[in-house]
């Protein structure tokens, strides 16, 4: 029944990895460090939250400046540079062709990291906004336009070059991602900075980006990852895969609608967050078609599938809980709580961070011709990754809860609200410890894998990769 | 996903049609909204906040005070914003007009500003710069603000200058005063008042029948 | 799979890319022709999407607001603020108003200050007829007045009313308000003022200048 030729199995390493070795190299390296630092910020801002005297002097780090550099480290360092990485990796391989224009990326790379870089200067020395993910000054953003634009036409190339023509689930995504956050951005920032919005107009424009961001930009990312690894790893067929493309669209279509659910009871018309809601509950569908596509990343044997695994998981979890607590009688307990943080740590750190370790443990190998030096130091990241997300995830969520029931009941003063809410606080603290230490281990394990000359290189320990099967659905 | 120039059309239109929807129907709803025009006290609402306070605007953005604190209140039956005496009606739209960047703030770890230069008791100054200056609970004390000045022989101690006691008052001889900074950021926390009752700020109930407003 | 531990140093490939392309494609153009049972899944989810539109639906007309930009409470109707005329309470507005304008001379107590502002609280002119006391307030006073006893000269009650020269063109709303208010406050017990009266005074003096205490006391 197949038209196609079945094709003899192939080296997993070849001319495709070696043409983009430095340039991804170089992007991974810049993640890996804009990881550290987020980590580092993030534990100055929980340590502050315990001990608010900590840094209180320095006012290049007290705590509004400190939540301000963390968002953008998190995002346009390590979430950007990593997401560019893995998604030029997969679309190189799925074309069947090396990347053409890397130079272009290379130049988009050292501009985009400038740029950030200047930005966070700029935030410590109290030229920031706090605008959600939009805190550096404005003259930065088109620079930071332009550089994605330049980092992007690697990728975009790839699809269009593709030596097959069907196109595969993570290829759609990956492209996705490239295309749209450009657009998206310069939105965003001419209606914010440059002709801006009257009053809360901003707010409703700042949780579209936000939103769309999030559902536009990371999600396909890691979606991209996820659907790769899983059939690539496993060998089999993703079952359902018929809706995939459904998914794929109702993500794009309805995702960045969603943004405005933050906004119930606030001062919007009302409209503006029940269509969010909609939104929200509506984006159910695209979940259950990824958890029928990608349940097989729940297989054993791979560590970096079990990265995925986790990925996987906390995405899933994290759009049902977003639908439900969009919902106006739950988000009246846990909106304007920590609770919204353990929301947007179980998407960035659990979603996409895991499923990107996962696919920086595949790659690297395949990217460098080098296998990882150490199986201790990939399964201590794995554990200090697992705990630390999740420690962090729940201890936010039981603060959201506790902090939401404080709120609503009027006698209760906030230094109450801070006192019930610390031990949790600690906890979280205590995770994020975890989880930088687990990622420092990364990046040295990155740092020594560069650096050491292998006993072999990993094309020799790679097996030949077989043929896949078409399953009989 | 098959044909090139159709994905990237549909991505794009996909794009645009949630722009349309959350971004330019919102503006073209709100955008051009205008001060309330009150006939009674012959004055438009909102009103600006007079220069020192916009200045103090931009000291509370770029301090990043909206990372614990929120300036949106919510309507007295949704929570307890109006039993801690945040304010007595819902924020809406209107009061946001004059904003360069709307400050809503996403979480709750301090209480709600949106109303504090009208709270009963009312804050003054100076309880603001002690606040300030010491810090509360969760909330950091912010130090860098004030400077801590010698009172020279030939030089009256400074107006402004607050009255600490106890481990934080400065040394004799010695005075805290605010900072240009300071002071501008406490004008702009003195100016926050959403106290106007705007008609779309009370609207009806579907079962009553009696309507509330200042209209005429 | 095999069940040796896998190296996570390298991790092994499961297929090759090619081929993982070209399966997901042929799975998109598998036909169920060879079985000929229903396949569930499509039609499970087709009725969960269904669902989910139904609920969207439904919440939206509920708490869609009417799409309307005023509308800030998901289960308020839309006001019609324009067209109807809106009661106001006016003691409410002429407490306000008095509050603006009136308390830097009159004092907050109402008892004015000695020898230069007379008071309100007790005063025969404002318990007295209305027809004085709306003169007062619209066009103004000037020259020596006694209340309850006391001269007062030295300083002249401003024209309030939309009058020329006026300095603040209350409408007769307003000053029927702040009248109401006056007449009811300090322990002062006299029948409130509506706007009509103040109307009908303003109609039959027309544009005049400030009047004196002894035209006033003509006026019965």
């Amino acid at each position: 029944m197949t038209a196609a030729p079945s094709h003899a199995s192939q080296a997993d390493v070849s001319e495709i990895d070696a043409v983009a070795r430095w340039p991804l190299v170089l992007l991974l390296a810049s993640a890996l460090v804009w990881l550290l630092i987020t980590g580092t910020l993030a534990l100055v801002q929980y340590v502050q939250l315990l001990f608010p005297g900590f840094l209180a002097e320095c006012p290049a780090l007290s705590y509004g400046r400190v939540d301000m550099l963390l968002q953008s480290t998190l995002v346009y360092g390590w979430i950007a540079n990593a997401g560019f990485a893995v998604g030029l990796w997969i679309l190189s391989r799925l074309a069947g062709a090396p990347l053409r224009s890397l130079n272009w990326a290379v130049a988009g790379w050292f501009f985009w990291n400038l740029t950030v870089s200047i930005g966070l200067i700029c935030v410590l020395f109290g030229e920031g906004t706090s605008v959600p993910w939009m805190h550096f000054p404005r003259f930065l953003y088109p620079a930071m336009v332009v550089a994605f634009g330049a980092i992007s036409v690697p990728g975009v190339l790839a699809w269009t070059g593709r030596t097959q023509r069907p196109v595969f689930a993570a290829q759609g995504y990956a492209v996705a991602a490239l295309f749209l956050f450009v657009w998206l951005f310069s939105a965003a920032q001419v209606m914010l900075f440059w002709a801006p919005a009257r009053g809360v107009v901003q707010a409703v424009i700042g949780e579209w980006f936000v939103q769309g961001a999030w559902s536009l930009w990371v999600a396909p990312l890691a979606l991209a990852a996820a659907y790769y690894l899983v059939p690539k790893i496993t060998g089999r067929v993703l079952s359902g895969y018929n809706f995939a493309s459904l998914g794929f669209w109702t993500l794009v279509v309805v995702g960045p609608w969603t943004g405005g659910r933050h906004l119930a009871g606030g001062p919007v018309p009302a409209w503006i967050p029940s269509v969010a809601i909609v939104a929200a509950v509506l984006l159910a569908f695209h979940y259950i078609v990824v958890a029928l596509n990608l349940h097989g990343a729940f297989s054993r044997g791979s560590t970096a599938l079990k990265f995925v695994a986790y990925g996987v998981a906390a995405y899933l979890l994290g759009g049902f809980v977003d639908a439900a607590t969009a919902l106006r009688d739950i988000a009246q307990a846990t909106q304007l709580t920590w609770f919204t943080q353990a929301q947007g740590q179980l998407a960035l750190l659990g979603a996409f961070s895991m499923t990107i370790f996962g696919a920086i443990y595949f790659l690297v190998p395949r990217l460098t011709n080098k296998p990882w030096p150490s199986t201790p130091l990939i399964r201590a990241h794995f554990a200090a990754a697992f705990i630390g997300t999740t420690g962090i995830v729940l201890a936010f969520a039981v603060a959201g809860f506790v902090q939401g029931h404080d709120l609503a009941n009027a006698s209760v003063s906030f230094a109450d609200i801070a006192a019930h809410t610390h031990v949790w606080i600690e906890i979280a603290a205590a995770s994020q410890a975890v989880l930088l230490v687990g990622n420092a281990l990364l990046a040295l394990h990155f740092a020594s894998l560069l650096v050491i000359r292998p006993a072999a290189t990993a094309a020799s320990l790679l097996r030949p990769a077989p043929a896949m099967e078409a399953s009989a659905i | 996903m098959r044909n090139g120039f159709l994905f990237f059309i549909g991505l794009f239109a996909a794009l645009t049609l949630s722009w349309a929807g959350v971004a330019l129907w919102p503006n073209w709803q709100l955008g051009l909204l205008k001060p309330f025009y009150d006939q009674n006290d012959e004055k438009a609402y909102p009103q600006r906040t007079p220069g020192i306070a916009a200045e103090g605007r931009m000291v509370y953005d770029d301090l990043g005070c909206a990372a614990c604190h929120t300036q949106q209140v919510r309507r007295p039956d949704l929570g307890s914003d109006k039993a801690r005496g945040w304010g007595d009606r819902q924020s809406v739209a209107r009061d946001y007009i004059y904003d360069t960047h709307v400050e809503l703030g996403a979480i709750r770890v301090g209480p709600d500003l949106a109303n504090l230069g009208a709270r009963k008791p009312a804050y003054d100054r100076d309880d603001l710069y002690k606040l300030l200056y010491a810090g509360v609970g969760a909330m950091p004390s912010y130090k860098f603000l004030f400077e801590q000045r010698v009172i020279s022989s030939n030089r009256q101690p400074a107006d402004d200058a607050i009255t600490l006691y106890g481990p934080l008052a400065p040394p004799p001889g010695t005075e805290i005063v605010p900072t240009h900074r300071a002071r501008r950021l406490v004008e702009y926390l003195l100016s926050l008042s959403q106290s106007y009752e705007y008609p779309e700020a009370t609207p009806v109930e579907p079962a009553a029948q009696g309507k509330e407003g200042e209209k005429k | 799979m095999s069940d040796e531990p896998l190296d996570p140093r390298v991790e092994q490939p499961g297929a090759s890319d090619d081929s993982l392309v070209s399966a997901h494609e042929e799975t998109l153009h598998h036909k169920s022709g060879g079985d000929a049972h229903y396949k569930m899944l499509p039609l499970v989810l087709l009725f969960v999407f269904s669902g989910l539109i139904f609920f969207g639906g439904t919440y939206l007309n509920r708490f869609a607001g009417h799409y309307h930009p005023e509308i800030f409470n998901e289960y308020a109707q839309p006001t019609n603020a324009a067209a109807a005329p809106v009661k106001v309470d006016p003691v409410v507005l002429g407490k306000k108003s008095f509050e603006q304008v009136c308390i830097t001379c009159h004092q907050a107590t109402g008892l004015g200050v000695p020898g230069v502002y007379p008071p309100l609280a007790g005063s025969e002119w404002v318990l007295g007829t209305p027809d004085r006391v709306i003169r007062i307030v619209l066009y103004g006073l000037k020259g020596p007045v006694t209340v309850k006893g006391n001269t007062f000269g030295a300083a002249a009650m401003p024209v309030i009313g939309k009058v020329t020269g006026s300095g603040y063109n209350w409408s007769d709303e307003r000053i029927a308000a702040v009248l109401t208010y006056v007449r009811q406050e300090w322990g002062n017990k006299a029948s409130p003022i509506t706007p009509e009266q103040v109307a009908a005074i303003h109609e039959k003096e027309g544009d005049r200048k400030e009047w004196s205490a002894e035209e006033l006391e003509k006026i019965q």
